[in-house]
């Protein structure tokens, strides 16, 4: 400690790295203690095929404490050893190293147009991918889950609906105002967070069916 | 992979059929592989650092095969086919030595070995199907060059315990990257030759 009590920072942790459509990838940081001065934070990786030190390429496109890495900066199957070095007058002091294969950390963003449709017997629930997931080409596979409850219950109903991106929701009782929300996840990868709640109300001359 | 319903004659399996199947068994290879990574990585290689020794270590590195969407755009599909092929053919041998050195590995649960077991047998009737489908998309010679890029079994048989543990992680860690691949490629191809990339 220095008399005038500022230090060097403490060391960062890096504490997430995600891809939501498996062409780019973003990484953020914890800072540590700042030691009472103004810190600079530099993320610096290399890769397997390119062990030459370089700096992320962007820091601003994910936010505060992080690095977003384009396209142009994302290959799969190779491993990204990434540092996030934190530096002010005092010194400087380096986070752990993080390894990441973006193959591993693929998180779409929920489904997008969650539409529902009372048709005679059933419930037609439609939705569309993230809009950033290219799945056409096949780069990208999704499959989907959605949830619905009545509104004041408890317990949702959860039900898979593969790669398609529309469900029929059978017995449902007349009257009654039913949320529901979808989600995704790629083939291999983490579950996106759910849809937000859409509301229904089943009309009364609703045909009930088990 | 294709099995013709009963006392058929010329049953005649679509590609599309061929593609499902092979995509079907390429994810369960992948799914199978990453489980028999993690648990092994759990139960033997925290905290050894294996990962940085992993780095560069597979022996299909050598492969140029696409890393990213664009590059698999620009490649033709009979190209990215016979990678398909040839990346399966270079894991022939390593797979029979896991299988054979699996069960020497102390307390190995036997999820550990059956899975190694599975994969093995699945990844050889990939390879069959996915001959099937070479030879339909592009009759000509399927390439059928004996493959290994392997270095042979001298890694997994070392000595000193944390030596053979790391040659097996690192094999793991290539399988379940490999299996990606191959799975990653054939549903771009099924949605490619199949589906017209308009999945």
């Amino acid at each position: 400690k220095f008399l005038d009590g500022q230090t060097a920072p403490d060391k960062p942790e890096i504490i997430k790295c995600r891809s939501p459509e498996k062409e780019t990838f973003s990484c953020w940081w914890k800072p540590g203690s700042d030691g009472g001065l103004p810190t600079n934070y530099t993320l610096l990786y290399s890769t397997e095929k390119h062990p030459e030190i370089m700096e992320c390429p962007d820091y601003k496109t994910s936010g505060p404490n992080s690095c977003y890495f384009d396209k142009k900066h994302t290959s799969l199957w190779t491993i990204y050893t990434i540092v996030v070095n934190a530096t002010n007058e005092k010194g400087s002091n380096a986070s752990n190293p993080k390894f990441v294969d973006v193959t591993y950390i693929i998180e779409p963003y929920p489904p997008t147009n969650v539409s529902l449709t009372v048709e005679k017997t059933h419930l037609l629930v439609k939705w569309l991918p993230p809009s950033m997931a290219d799945i056409k080409y096949g780069w990208l596979t999704l499959v989907y889950e959605l949830r619905l409850k009545a509104e004041k219950a408890q317990e949702w109903v959860t039900h898979s609906a593969g790669q398609q991106t529309q469900f029929n929701v059978l017995s449902l009782h007349p009257g009654e105002t039913y949320v529901v929300q979808v989600r995704c996840k790629p083939d291999h990868g983490f579950w996106s967070q759910w849809s937000p709640e859409t509301y229904i109300q089943i009309p009364n001359t609703f045909q009930e069916r088990d | 992979l294709p099995i013709c319903p009963n006392g058929s004659v010329n049953c005649q399996i679509s590609t599309g059929d061929l593609f499902d199947r092979a995509v079907k068994l390429s994810h369960y290879i992948h799914s199978l592989s990453s489980e028999i990574f993690n648990e092994f990585d759990e139960r033997y290689a925290q905290d050894r650092g294996f990962i940085t020794k992993s780095i560069n270590a597979c022996h299909t590195s050598s492969l140029n095969t696409p890393e990213d969407k664009a590059q698999a755009q620009q490649i033709q599909h009979e190209e990215l086919l016979n990678l398909v092929l040839r990346v399966l053919r270079s894991w022939n041998d390593p797979l029979v030595h896991l299988v054979s050195e699996v069960q020497g590995i102390k307390e190995a649960p036997d999820t550990i070995l059956w899975k190694a077991v599975e994969i093995e047998e699945q990844t050889k009737r990939l390879l069959e199907g996915m001959e099937k489908i070479v030879k339909r998309v592009q009759p000509g010679d399927l390439g059928n060059e004996v493959y290994s890029l392997w270095p042979g079994p001298q890694d997994v048989q070392v000595a000193d315990e944390d030596s053979r543990l790391f040659a097996f992680y690192n094999l793991l860690h290539c399988l379940r990257r490999d299996s990606h691949k191959i799975d990653n490629y054939l549903k771009l191809l099924k949605c490619r030759l199949i589906h017209d990339s308009s999945c």
